[in-house]
């Protein structure tokens, strides 16, 4: 039988001999990372007193009346792992990791399972029929429904696909990490955005650099430096690293130059060679949403050469997308392009040189990001190669980043919360 | 140090301040929206200069009471709604919110009363134009090429300045103007009761904190910075008090001592003509119109976030109606209700505007105690909490709000 925390705060708690101890002002359980949380002690208070907490061994019944099993009960101590359903959960925001959303917990479902019975945690209501319990009109909407020949609107989920959100003092969240992590980036990051600066800025804090790297390509600019700014330098550093060289330099542009520069320093040489190189460029132009990490080839490689030279490149492994291949030569000086597919579909004993195209379409790193989108359309292109006057290749626009200049993201759209 | 430093360390502050400031200036502008610009000049063209003490004092209480719903936004990153939902449960924000709900869908009205008012000075019905402006502002905000207009409305706003000019152009006589603005004269009157609250109403208004709040949080506004929103906050409401003061200076100049209290917007516009002479009607309107669309255009959005974060609906124009039916059935039924509201016939306008803003006076209290409650919670503000002064002005002013609200349904009463 399943009831409801609302229906237990605030009810008397009854010893076995009928005394009244107090009323219960608070349930807590442990073991959060569970599909179940086993209830581990309710909360008393009394007139005055001080709230005092009853192991849930000592608890006969919930509903519909709290009565324990004896009449002494020994004090819980509080071991610092438990979840305080009514002061951390309830009316608070919450991860529906099922649907990729937050919600916000209008009551919790406790009920007895297993062998033993015991009280458990069991889901999370987050309906209307959540609200009118708690305005105590549950029975009368419910009837009202069954008049209409409606459903009642309910709506719980199961405590296993969520994620809490609680925060303790000082802001350090106790999520389930790995239920946050596994979901994609640009849901962590609508996520994020959604929640207040503080607690988003918790929930970043603990995911992996990875993570927060993906995540942070996904938010909006303004926010990114906001967030960027609560971690610590290295790891803010660190999540530089991961990020795309051509997303890190935007985030880094968007900074002060003293927190730019320190940044830079942090990040490993390599790195931030490529970063200040794309810092250089101005921000509405092919070299300034460019990216540095694309796969080439020298020159004169068969094409089963060149596919194992692809495989030990440690550069191409920082390609994200792959679509092509550039051939370069010595000075790295672009020779031509070659999509990836049809260099996977050629027979190996040609050579490239005979199947790529020779006279690739190229923008120079002053191109403005307008003209660039308006080439990647024109000429349906994944990317676009960025030289300078000499045919140098720099880097490469990808269709993702020119056409931002004409479609912004979802983010960039979202109109502020006003309220 | 050397002097181009300085000069940089101030041109630095400057830019931080001007990129933190914004929400103080946009709340204080909408002091002059349509039911504020009514209530001022009813109250100008009633009770004369004798009025302009309560203005003072109410820029001190908006002071007060904004500067503690910015404070919460800076410090906890949350919106009012989202506070009183966690600290207080579902059953009192219930309340809180049918009351928000109520109050802004009166001042909704009024707006739209506004809008009505300015059609019928150019001499088009109101049952064209009302129903037009609702449809516009729905749709405008929904597919959101809202922020053009926005800039549009903005510059219209800018017609309460002329109140300024045109005060200076009187010449009334400043050393009574002066006087009045301090020395305090009181009635127990029922009008006055009225007058008053709606005053308070019109310029302290429940969701004038909420908005403050959740742009501050919005903008990511750390306590560190928070200095420079207090000062945007103060700076904020006394340039929208100051024009108010102006609109009754007008009022009393113009109308009172002729012995004109204002009950139509013919006559609202008349203290224009020092400046506009004729065509005092024309400014009087296309300003009214500029600030009631905008003011309508944020209201209603406004209520249905407000309400939607509260219990945890979807909610976001980004989303659609499938998605988010709550939020879309709320957001349209405020529009229509407060526009069908104006269309009853024979409904007195001017009254409408000013009336409304008594409703938000008398919810006001309420609001009051809970803010107190959050802003002195100490897990919640940590350092931040309430100075005794602060808490010791917002009671006051919590008091002497609900004392002239019973004063008032006393005299109604008798």
């Amino acid at each position: 039988m399943a009831t409801y925390l609302s229906r237990i705060l605030g009810k008397p708690v009854w010893d076995a001999q009928g005394e009244r101890l107090g009323r219960c002002v608070d349930i807590l359980v442990a073991e959060v990372e569970t599909g179940f949380p086993p209830l581990r002690a309710i909360a008393l208070g009394n007139k005055k007193e001080e709230e005092h907490l009853i192991a849930a061994e000592h608890i006969a019944w919930l509903s519909p009346s709290i009565i324990l099993n004896t009449s002494a009960p020994p004090a819980y101590e509080a071991r610092g792992d438990e979840l305080w359903l009514a002061r951390q959960v309830l009316d608070r925001q919450i991860v529906d990791t099922e649907d990729r959303r937050l919600v916000r917990v209008n009551d919790l479902q406790l009920a007895r399972v297993g062998p033993d019975g015991r009280y458990c945690l069991a889901g999370v209501d987050i309906g209307g029929l959540g609200l009118l319990r708690r305005l105590g009109v549950e029975g009368l909407a419910v009837t009202l429904c069954k008049a209409l020949r409606r459903e009642p609107p309910r709506a719980i989920i199961p405590w296993e696909d969520v994620a809490p959100l609680q925060a303790d003092e000082p802001i350090r969240l106790r999520v389930s990490r790995d239920k946050i992590s596994e979901l994609h980036p640009a849901d962590i990051a609508a996520i994020v955005s959604e929640l207040d600066r503080p607690m988003g800025q918790a929930l970043l804090q603990t995911l992996d650099n990875g993570t927060i790297a993906d995540t942070m390509q996904e938010i909006e600019p303004e926010l990114q430096v906001t967030m960027l700014g609560t971690l610590p330098p290295e790891r803010a550093a660190d999540v530089l690293e991961e990020m795309g060289p051509d997303d890190a330099a935007d985030l880094l542009a968007d900074l002060s130059p003293v927190e730019r520069v320190k940044l830079l320093k942090l990040m490993e040489v390599e790195d931030a060679t490529e970063v200040r190189k794309l810092l250089a460029y101005p921000e509405d132009t092919a070299g300034g949403i460019m990216t540095t990490e694309y796969a080439t080839i020298p020159i004169g490689l068969t094409v089963g050469k060149a596919l194992d030279y692809l495989r030990q490149s440690p550069a191409v492994q920082e390609d994200e997308a792959l679509y092509y291949v550039y051939i370069v030569d010595e000075a790295q000086k672009l020779q031509g392009v070659i999509a990836l597919r049809n260099l996977v579909l050629a027979t190996p004993a040609i050579a490239v040189r005979e199947i790529m195209d020779d006279e690739p379409i190229v923008v120079d790193p002053l191109t403005p990001q307008s003209e660039v989108a308006r080439i990647v359309a024109k000429y349906n292109l994944l990317a676009v190669p960025v030289v300078d006057a000499d045919h140098v290749l720099h880097g490469i626009v990808t269709v993702n980043d020119a056409i931002d200049a004409i479609i912004p993201t979802a983010w960039k759209k979202r109109l502020p919360r006003i309220f | 140090m050397i002097l181009t430093q300085r000069v940089k360390r101030v041109a630095q502050r400057i830019l931080l301040f001007l990129a933190i400031m914004g929400p103080g200036l946009i709340t204080a502008s909408a002091d002059n929206d349509a039911p504020g610009v009514a209530t001022y000049s009813m109250a100008g063209s009633t009770y004369g200069y004798s009025f302009l003490w309560v203005v003072m004092w109410i820029t001190v209480g908006e002071v007060i009471v904004q500067e503690m719903a910015a404070r919460m936004g800076a410090v906890t990153g949350k919106g009012l709604s989202d506070l009183i939902r966690e600290r207080f449960g579902v059953r009192l924000t219930f309340f809180v919110m049918l009351g928000l709900v109520l109050a802004n869908l009166g001042t909704t009205a009024a707006q739209f009363a506004g809008i009505a008012s300015s059609a019928e000075l150019f001499g088009v019905s109101r049952y064209l134009m009302v129903p037009l402006a609702a449809f516009a502002v729905w749709f405008l905000v929904l597919r959101g090429s809202y922020g053009r207009v926005e800039k549009v409305l903005l510059f219209l706003s800018l017609y309460a300045v002329g109140y300024i000019i045109s005060a200076l152009l009187v010449h009334p006589p400043w050393g009574q103007v002066l006087r009045r603005a301090i020395v305090p004269t009181f009635s127990l009157e029922r009008n006055y009761m009225l007058a008053l609250l709606a005053t308070v109403g019109t310029t302290i208004t429940p969701w004038g904190c909420a908005y403050m709040q959740a742009s501050v949080a919005d903008k990511g506004v750390t306590p560190k910075e928070y200095p420079y929103t207090r000062l945007d906050v103060i700076l904020g409401a006394v340039a929208g008090n100051v024009v108010s003061g102006f609109i009754i200076i007008c009022t009393a100049a113009v109308l009172f001592t002729h012995g004109i209290s204002v009950g139509t917007a013919e006559q609202a516009a008349l203290a224009l003509a020092p400046l506009a002479g004729q065509w005092a009607k024309y400014l009087f309107g296309l300003g009214l119109l500029g600030a009631s669309l905008l003011a309508a255009s944020v209201l209603p959005l406004a209520t249905t976030y407000a309400v939607c974060e509260a219990f945890g609906w979807e909610r976001g124009i980004n989303r659609d109606s499938d998605e988010a039916p709550l939020f879309y059935g709320l957001y349209t039924s405020l529009i229509v209700l407060s526009a069908a509201i104006v269309l009853i016939p024979g409904l007195p306008l001017f009254p409408l505007m000013w009336l409304s803003q008594v409703l938000n006076a008398m919810l006001l209290p309420a609001i009051l105690v809970l803010m107190l409650c959050l802003a002195n919670d100490a897990g919640l503000m940590k350092t931040w909490r309430n100075s005794r002064l602060t808490n010791a002005l917002a009671a006051a002013l919590a008091v002497l709000v609900t004392l002239a609200t019973l004063a008032l349904l006393a005299s109604s009463l008798l």
